[in-house]
């Protein structure tokens, strides 16, 4: 466990360290930074420079590159270059919308996702079978924005019975789950129809598993059948479930921009814009530590489940 | 991003979009009016106003913070925080007498607060991007409590057009002394203090009741940044929204045929242009630049890209007081241009490459309205779409690396603002180099005597029409909306500051 444990943590300081590398190098390859753009069309030559000099990008590439991973390794984002306070307040700030959007989209994904496989996969070829099947190609065939702009155009436009715009003047509240309901089921229909296929295809192999034949054999029937092949099969949608809890922070960015959320998306699309390298370069080890940690998270749970990994 | 389908502009619609109106007016009516929402598009990327030079920062810092002088209704600057200045001898220094204020944290305003936030404005470690306007101070001196001297090292008759702008806002000194994040706690004297602000999201201020020229009679400002104008003018139509800041040319019929809402359009401090890079041996000569001019019909290009406006023919608002009369818009005249284009011994064998600045789609769409009126006379031109950030730092800045591009220049309240560095080949993107230029500029930058000054100015500005280093397009209508019970509300001339000082609900 020690051995598995070590090596989890390695990888993940490896893969933050490549990812924080790419991020480094890919935004000051971009022509323009932080000075310039908060110059704009007025600022002379000098006035540029001396902007530059107190955003500390003044110094060769070598410099601002170790400084930068000595902060990360001491637990310091930096300051945001355009909001002139600490990225970790930038985030916080950001944080909880997305995580109240993901972790919405999340249930309803779930819920969708478990349910229609469920029932689609005991009964193979009815009704709900066909349904699902339709919805997993359809869902999953269409781009997520599209969803966005037809839910938008039908509820919020047509029908008034959502706002178009994303929050509440007054932020994320209770009243606010209203404004995030569109954006989440707009996340969640694609995954859902993942998950949907999934579990269908994971319930269709147990059915033919020959502990379901042994206890059909002896008497068991429908429902108690129906609950020995859920719990064989749901610990096999864990993995798939902890990739898109993952995936999920990075698929609020287009969902936000379509519904003008202030989550984490508006926040890195508008700091790549400006070329706020600290904030770009904060929430990118926001994004890797939460892939990284739902991963694991997925593994242990597994194990959890599943007696027969842990001597492994 | 283009939405329009969303909106599809049907008969039906309407009538629906009109019962949706008057269920919401019925809903908002009343005592919760005195909340008056605004969505902009831009947004402020700081609420110091030292560090900024974006617009949408100073749209909103306007209602937090006061200048000692301000701009009035018609464009004329006139008192603020200084009831009244005099100006010294041979116009070296400017003396400034406050009024009576407080600043939102209970202090109050004297002449310490001004000597701080100007030196904080001069000191290098601030590097505030407006810094060079206060180039001519010497010193800030407090000569009493309510008195403040300005000493200059030369004069400087664009001070209180600097003075006036959004830079201009007086911060408290106590709090400049803590070095408090004015940038996200904002404290100002303003008729409305800070509350809070979710970036992407809102800001919301309270009106401040002990405002030196009378509380707002609004209770409360939010502001809400709403990018795309067919959501803007969704919360318009339900209510959610009183003003908003962007009208897409195409919506204009919609709300002008709305008895509940309100159109208004006058005219920007935009300069709008074609800038031609000089630099480049094929547009070198002012024959082929004149003949671009000639072959562009910028009425029909500020009509269908940018919603109207007035055509200018120099490098100036239309309207601006320092445009002589002499020089006027290039007309429209294929046949001349092609001649001069001829005279000038064009060969059509460049490829002239158009950088267009993302996101910015009435200037794009102005640079292919362009490309087919060159096309017309023999002129090919390629288009390129930039990001923002890599146009200002490699168009615009850097390399200059275009051979066209469209772009507006924000109005300024002193010619100064506009042509600074026009003259000179490597303070100008266009590369325009004039020696005399350059010599009036630095003249007119000190003259005092205002017929004077308008003469070298005259003369830059004809130069600027004849050496044509932009392909001049025009100054475009201003256009807002908001809810016809509304009153009061206006946006500043030339700096295009909201102000809710007046606004109120009938």
């Amino acid at each position: 466990m020690t051995r598995y444990l070590l090596g989890q943590a390695l990888s993940f300081v490896v893969t933050l360290w490549v990812v924080l590398t790419l991020v480094f190098v890919g935004m000051r390859a971009l022509p323009g930074d932080a000075a310039t753009i908060l110059g704009g069309m007025d600022a002379s030559a000098e006035q540029i420079a001396a902007m530059r000099e107190r955003m500390g990008l003044a110094g060769s590439w070598g410099v601002q590159y170790a400084g930068f991973l000595g902060d990360v390794v001491r637990g310091d984002l930096g300051d945001s270059l355009r909001e002139r306070r600490p990225v970790t307040s930038v985030l916080l700030d950001r944080l909880p919308v997305t995580l109240a959007l993901a972790s919405l989209a999340f249930v309803i994904s779930l819920v969708l996702g478990l349910g229609l496989g469920l029932l689609a996969g005991l009964r193979p070829g009815g009704v709900i079978d066909r349904f699902t099947t339709f919805y997993a190609t359809a869902a999953l065939a269409l781009p997520e924005f599209w969803f966005g702009f037809l839910l938008i155009l039908l509820f919020a436009v047509n029908l008034g019975w959502f706002p178009v715009l994303g929050l509440p003047p007054t932020g994320l509240s209770w009243q606010a789950s209203w404004h995030l309901l569109l954006p989440a089921v707009t996340l969640a229909i694609p995954r859902s129809a993942q998950v949907a296929r999934l579990t269908r295809a994971l319930v269709l192999e147990q059915r033919r598993a020959d502990y379901v034949r042994t206890a059909r054999s002896k008497g068991v029937t429908g429902r108690g059948v129906a609950r020995h092949i859920a719990s064989n099969a749901l610990p096999g949608v864990l993995p798939l479930l902890a990739l898109e809890l993952g995936g999920l922070l990075t698929g609020t960015i287009v969902v936000e921009q379509v519904f003008g959320l202030p989550g984490l998306g508006a926040t890195i699309l508008g700091a790549i814009a400006a070329r706020d390298y600290p904030v770009v370069q904060g929430v990118t080890v926001l994004a890797v530590v939460v892939y990284v940690g739902v991963n694991w998270l997925a593994d242990l749970l597994q194990l959890a489940f599943d007696p027969r990994l842990r001597t492994a | 991003m283009e939405k329009a389908w969303l909106y599809p502009r049907s008969r039906a619609r309407r009538v629906w979009r009109s019962v949706v109106l008057i269920v919401a007016a019925a809903l908002v009516g009343g005592a919760s009016a005195q909340t008056l929402t605004m969505a902009m598009a831009a947004q402020p990327d700081t609420l110091d106003p030292q560090v900024t030079s974006a617009t949408a920062a100073f749209q909103v810092a306007k209602s937090i913070y006061d200048t000692l002088v301000e701009v009035d209704q018609s464009g004329e600057i006139v008192p603020a925080l200084a009831a009244s200045y005099e100006v010294g001898a041979d116009s070296l220094s400017y003396t400034f007498h406050l009024v009576e204020a407080t600043f939102h944290d209970g202090t109050t305003l004297d002449a310490a607060d001004v000597v701080a936030t100007i030196d904080r404005m001069r000191d290098p470690a601030t590097a505030s991007p407006k810094a060079s306007e206060y180039a001519a101070i010497t010193s800030v001196e407090a000569l009493d409590d309510r008195t403040v001297r300005v000493n200059l090292s030369q004069p400087a008759p664009a001070l209180l057009a600097t003075l006036a702008s959004g830079w201009g806002a007086i911060l408290p000194s106590e709090k400049l002394a803590s070095g408090h994040d004015f940038g996200n706690q904002p404290v100002g004297t303003g008729p409305f203090s800070f509350v809070s602000w979710q970036r992407d999201n809102a800001v919301r201020l309270a009106a401040n009741p002990d405002y030196y020229k009378g509380a707002p009679q609004v209770s409360e400002v939010v502001i809400r940044f709403v990018p795309d104008s067919a959501v803007q003018l969704q919360g318009l139509m339900t209510g959610e929204f009183h003003v908003i800041d962007t009208v897409a040319s195409a919506d204009v019929d919609l709300i002008e045929s709305n008895p509940n809402l309100e159109l208004v359009r006058d005219p920007s401090g935009l300069a709008l242009v074609a800038a031609l890079n000089t630099r480049r041996p094929h547009l070198a000569d002012p024959r082929v630049r004149q003949a671009l001019n000639l072959a562009v019909d910028s009425q029909t290009v500020l009509d269908i890209a940018y919603g109207g406006g007035t055509p200018i023919g120099a490098f100036m608002e239309a309207g601006s007081p320092w445009l002589p009369d002499s020089v006027q818009p290039f007309p429209y005249d294929p046949e001349a241009a092609r001649a001069l284009l001829a005279e000038a011994g064009w060969d059509g064998s460049v490829t002239l490459d158009m950088a267009l600045p993302q996101p910015y789609e009435n200037h794009i769409q102005a640079g292919q309205m362009i490309q087919d009126y060159l096309r017309e006379v023999g002129v090919n031109a390629e288009i390129r779409i930039v990001e923002w950030g890599v146009w200002l730092s490699d168009v615009y800045g850097g390399v200059h690396d275009f051979d066209i591009t469209v772009i507006g220049h924000t109005g300024k309240l002193d010619p100064t603002g506009r042509l600074d560095g026009y003259g000179t080949e490597a303070t100008n993107y266009p590369g325009f180099d004039d020696a005399e230029v350059a010599q009036w500029l630095l003249d007119g930058a000190k003259e005092t005597d205002v017929e004077a000054r308008r003469e070298l100015y005259a003369n830059v500005l004809t130069r600027l029409h004849d050496g044509a280093p932009f392909i001049y397009i025009g100054t475009p209508n201003r256009t807002h909306a908001r809810a016809a019970n509304l009153q009061g509300f206006w946006i500043t001339p030339m700096l295009d500051s909201f102000d809710f000082r007046t606004a109120r609900f009938e």
